[in-house]
């Protein structure tokens, strides 16, 4: 586009949000020309909308006009490339809504704008009582909403009944430009309305025959803008206690793991490697590898708690419950690892990550591959992740491995993260290599890629045709101008094509 | 549409149905296809019971049904799936239909113990399941229609509350992987299945096609027909079999050392509100049930209740003293667990003043009742007292939201039987249930009537009328979207759900092959039929909630 053209648009745009909130500042659309392995976005002009309708008005602009929207609403340092254009675009960035607009304790939930952040969250939810589920350690300027939305797993497997949670109403503004309600908000009436009835937009199916949350889910912002959200609280524990069982056999893990999350026991819920347990307990970088060079293979850390009535005995039973698991599988129980006793993981792992983000604090910088599978699968998959880092002279142990069970333990969101310098072209491309390679290698032996950024858009569609079909089917419903994140998931051809073979993906 | 309408099939369609699944798996003789013009739900007019289809035909397999399916559409007819039936929801909406009945798909091809699901086929029923799941230690979702029905019909296609969804949430929340033969006969599998990476997920690569699958109901066989379905499993500490004897309320069942049955009363509303969201935000229930005494009484004793309703002492008592309860059955993993849970239930009643009715002791009771409450098996009785019964769905929210539909139902219902349209069951006769521990809550109004009275059927339509504008003024939408009229009436206080309703249908069904009068193809309502207060009602939520171009009224 060129200069003349932009001013133009710039003037469009201010138009429905205002000169100050159109930008055009070079630092600002620079962290939106790459992140992790994206690269070559062009983004234009960024546009901060104050409320729905300025975010209808702009997507129906851009309809008219044949922009591409980027919908963004967290903060920097991004890393998956979901909001690096492929090609020109102007980036929506929705930070700037960051209200939490109600929070009921009777009914446990919260209604937000899409700025919204963990602390923030936490922060409002602890005044009465309670806590919003969280994912592992999320960026300090992640939104929750669109955490949520990429459905990044929760720690608490018990609250994961289904994979919206812990999300539940929301309201869209369809690419056609259409708003719409998902769920019990729906309608009829407005919020304030339904709220004076004692409705607390709670159930997330519907309205009727149709589910549209989860079409937006895990869409990259190609299907919707949500502009708020309501999700699920739950409750603050009034005692609450973190344990440690760090073996060299994962497999034990994995049937410990079956064994305690079938009946719903333990609160905190995941795996780690000793790599990536360091990197989150390390006080110092340095310490990193030596740390981890004290851990056991692997740790699985579990969290007990009680709430109002009787927290001693929920959590002595639990306690008791889970220790038996653990001696009937061969595993031992502990109150610490090395460098860490369970409050400090406690006080780690209730927070959002301290910057910089966890993840950059081995080597500055890391690839994430990340899919879901089910537990038994789990460790013949770490082989081939590990096979791989060898092929490619990748550090041994050094592969930083995170196993998130959700949906009560039915399934697993499985993360490698590849540690590197990227002051170091050696030691970046060596990264690169070793994250196509066992993206490769994994998707081969079984993984589901069922959140396809960039690259593996290509390899994950190539499984699915007729799934590449009916989404293509439902984008041209949505989105039949093509105005959000253009180029996106199997978005890159005419309505109906079949997939071939792509080249690389940026974004 | 009267009895005497015969819809007729050209041969040349009918054989191409013959060669598609085999001539002894079609009939259109009218003997067979009036078998399948009446269940036992919903058939609110024995003279339009539910319109006949033009023929019948079982298909055994995947690829049976797709080409099924593919003759269905070349001959310009409809087709109309049946899993296990019940209601009149599973019957043909329109003329030309085939009815599909898929009783012959009837094998769990799955259990992953591990992982907690199961792969079903269309004619699995849930007791089937469910007695083996619990071999492995599980437990599958039982809905209200009862274990008789279909888990993968409940799941992908129509609705799923029943009484165990605080712990094993609701149908449509239960889906996974899944396979499904478009109404064009091509096949689309859902989730990870799709990519040929097993049945756990059913969601992704990228957005979820579980979101055009269904939403709190399913599109009831207007999109397509599931031939297999994972559906998720939950724990069962239980033994791997109940040892039973007998059925419905003459059952004997052996009750396990790790379950307790109670019943729980409280002195009002709020004492029982507050104790239902305590004892849910504890995790206590396995089961959770909210139901009035009389409701109980009219169908365990119906000839009892004729009776009762004409005391003054008894109906008080019942619809009074002993209103504000809920029963629950408590599971547990360990004597630790199960000792917590008597302890937190003993604590939460003497809080908000409640007496807490441990049934697990009295042998008679529990061991009559145990069955009914793990598995729905008495569903049937529910249709003793008049033989037919219906029922006023709101929608699911909030529990307060829900304990004040049922105050409003039992208010309607109680003007209903006082002109003589339904049967007295002592009026205050709701569902009720929490979802994914009191997430949210449920409550349906269930009224009982007798078809062969006149003034019973007469009142149907106008009590189906005030209950959904009695929803529509709590900004609820009223769970019967499955009505083409009702859909056209509230879908624009709704966002105007029908019209993307229709474009999914459009873009899966271009030639129009599904039988869609339950999801898309909306009527006109007849408004002028209606009394004029209702009339007025019904402009004023139109007036008020419609959507505009710029959105919702705020």
């Amino acid at each position: 586009m060129s200069a003349t053209d932009v001013t133009g648009l710039r003037e469009k745009l201010s138009s429905i949000v205002g000169e100050s909130g159109v930008s055009d500042d070079s630092s600002t659309l620079e962290t939106y020309r790459s992140a992790g392995l994206a690269t070559g976005g062009e983004p234009l002009l960024l546009v901060r909308p104050g409320d729905s309708g300025q975010v209808r008005d702009l997507v129906k602009l851009a309809g008219e006009d044949g922009l591409n929207l980027v919908l963004s609403s967290s903060g920097t340092p991004r890393f998956r490339g979901d909001t690096v254009p492929s090609g020109e675009a102007v980036i929506v960035d929705m930070s700037g809504m960051d209200r939490v607009l109600r929070v009921d304790r009777r009914n446990k939930v919260a209604l937000i704008e899409p700025g919204v952040t963990f602390a923030q969250l936490k922060a409002e939810a602890k005044k009465q009582g309670m806590r919003p589920s969280m994912p592992l350690l999320p960026r300090a300027t992640k939104s929750v909403i669109a955490s949520f939305l990429e459905r990044e797993p929760i720690t608490v497997p018990r609250y994961h009944w289904d994979m919206t949670d812990p999300l539940l109403c929301t309201e869209l503004v369809f690419g056609t430009g259409d708003l719409f309600r998902t769920g019990s908000a729906a309608g009829p009436g407005s919020l304030q309305e339904q709220w004076d009835k004692g409705l607390a937009q709670k159930n997330p199916m519907g309205p009727a025959q149709t589910d549209f949350l989860r079409i937006v889910q895990g869409s990259q912002g190609t299907m919707a803008a949500v502009t708020w959200a309501t999700m699920k609280l739950e409750l603050e524990p009034s005692l609450h206690r973190l344990y440690f069982v760090p073996t060299d056999r994962l497999e034990r893990l994995v049937e410990f793991s079956y064994r305690a999350l079938r009946p719903k026991l333990g609160e905190e819920f995941f795996i780690l490697d000793a790599f990536a347990l360091a990197t989150i307990i390390a006080e110092d970088p340095g310490q990193i590898a030596e740390l981890a060079s004290r851990q056991a293979p692997f740790t699985l850390v579990y969290g007990v708690a009680g709430f109002e009535y009787l927290p001693e005995k929920r959590v002595a039973y639990q306690e008791n419950d889970l220790e038996e698991i653990a001696q009937a599988t061969g595993l031992r129980v502990a109150r610490e690892v090395p460098g860490a006793s369970w409050r400090r993981l406690d006080e780690i792992i209730s927070n959002p990550s301290p910057e910089p983000y966890y993840k950059t604090r081995a080597r500055g910088a890391f690839l994430e591959v990340l899919f879901l599978t089910t537990l038994d699968r789990l460790p013949s998959l770490v082989e081939v992740a590990e096979e791989a880092a060898a092929r490619h002279g990748y550090p041994a142990g050094e592969l930083g491995v995170y196993v998130q069970p959700i949906q009560h333990g039915r399934t697993c969101h499985v993360e490698f993260n590849i540690y590197f310098d990227p002051e170091d072209e050696k030691d970046s491309r060596r990264a690169g290599d070793l994250h196509e390679d066992a993206s490769r290698a994994l998707d081969e032996a079984g993984a589901f890629f069922s959140r396809p950024y960039g690259a593996w858009a290509g390899m994950a569609y190539a499984h699915c045709p007729d799934t590449v079909v009916a989404l293509k089917k439902i984008k041209e419903m949505l989105d039949p101008a093509g105005v959000l994140n253009r180029g996106k998931l199997c978005f890159n051809g005419a309505p109906g094509d079949k997939p071939g073979k792509k080249k690389k993906e940026v974004g | 549409m009267s009895l005497d309408v015969q819809q007729t099939i050209s041969d040349e369609a009918y054989r191409d149905l013959e060669e598609a699944v085999g001539p002894e798996n079609v009939s259109r003789e009218p003997a067979v296809i009036d078998c399948y013009s009446w269940q036992p739900f919903a058939n609110d007019n024995p003279e339009r019971w539910v319109i006949r289809p033009v023929a019948v035909a079982m298909p055994g397999s995947t690829e049976e049904v797709q080409a099924l399916v593919k003759a269905i559409g070349r001959h310009g007819l409809k087709f109309k799936a049946f899993s296990t039936g019940w209601g009149a929801y599973s019957s043909p909406t329109s003329e030309g239909v085939v009815q599909v009945d898929l009783r012959r798909m009837d094998r769990i091809i799955d259990i992953d113990e591990k992982n907690m699901y199961a792969v079903l086929e269309p004619y699995v029923c849930g007791a089937q399941l469910q007695a083996e799941a619990m071999k492995v230690g599980l437990n599958t979702h039982i809905i209200g229609a009862g274990p008789s029905c279909s888990p993968l019909a409940s799941a992908t296609s129509a609705w799923g509350v029943g009484w165990d969804c605080c712990y094993m949430s609701y149908s449509g929340r239960n889906l996974l992987g899944a396979e499904w033969v478009l109404p064009d006969g091509e096949i689309l599998k859902i989730g990870s299945l799709g990519s040929g990476k097993g049945w756990f997920s059913g969601d992704g690569p990228g957005p979820s096609l579980r979101g055009i699958v269904r939403g709190s109901t399913g599109a009831l066989s207007g999109l397509g027909i599931f031939t297999k379905a994972a559906i998720k499993l939950f724990n069962w500490p239980g033994p791997p079999q109940i040892k039973t004897t007998g059925m419905l309320l003459d059952a004997d069942s052996e009750v396990p050392e790790n379950l307790r049955f109670c019943m729980t009363f409280w002195p009002d509303r709020k004492s029982q509100d507050e104790a239902i969201y305590k004892i849910s935000e504890s995790e206590l229930p396995y089961i959770f049930s909210r139901t009035g005494l009389g409701a109980t009484i009219s169908i365990a004793t119906p000839h009892l209740m004729k009776i009762l309703v004409k005391t003054k002492a008894i109906r008080k008592a019942v619809t009074a003293d002993m209103k504000w309860g809920c029963t629950l059955i408590m599971v547990a993993d360990s004597e630790g667990e199960m000792a917590y849970k008597e302890g937190v239930l003993s604590e939460i009643a003497e809080q908000y003043g409640g007496a807490v009715i441990n049934l697990t002791e009295a042998k008679p009771v529990i061991r009559m009742f145990l069955m009914n409450f793990l598995r729905g098996t008495a569903v049937p009785v529910v249709f003793r007292m008049g033989g037919q019964m219906f029922t006023a769905l709101d929608r699911n929210d909030t529990w307060d939201a829900q304990m004040d539909w049922a105050g409003m139902g039992e208010t309607v219902k109680q003007k209903w039987i006082d002109r003589g349209g339904i049967l007295d069951d002592m009026a205050d006769n709701p569902y009720m249930v929490t979802y994914e521990q009191n997430t949210w809550g449920h409550c349906e109004e269930i009224f009982q009537y007798d078809p062969r009275n006149p003034e019973h059927l007469a009142a149907l339509e106008p009590i189906f009328v005030e209950f959904s504008v009695e929803a529509a003024e709590r900004c609820m939408e009223p769970l019967s979207s499955t009505d083409a009229r009702l859909r056209k009436i509230i879908s624009p206080m709704m966002g105007h759900y029908t019209s993307w309703q229709q474009k999914i249908s459009g873009f899966l069904d271009r030639d129009r092959a599904a039988d869609t009068g339950m999801y898309c193809d909306e009527v006109d309502f007849d408004v002028n039929k209606l009394e004029p207060e209702m009339r007025s009602r019904i402009e004023k939520l139109v007036e008020k909630y419609s959507w505009t171009d710029e959105g919702p009224p705020e």
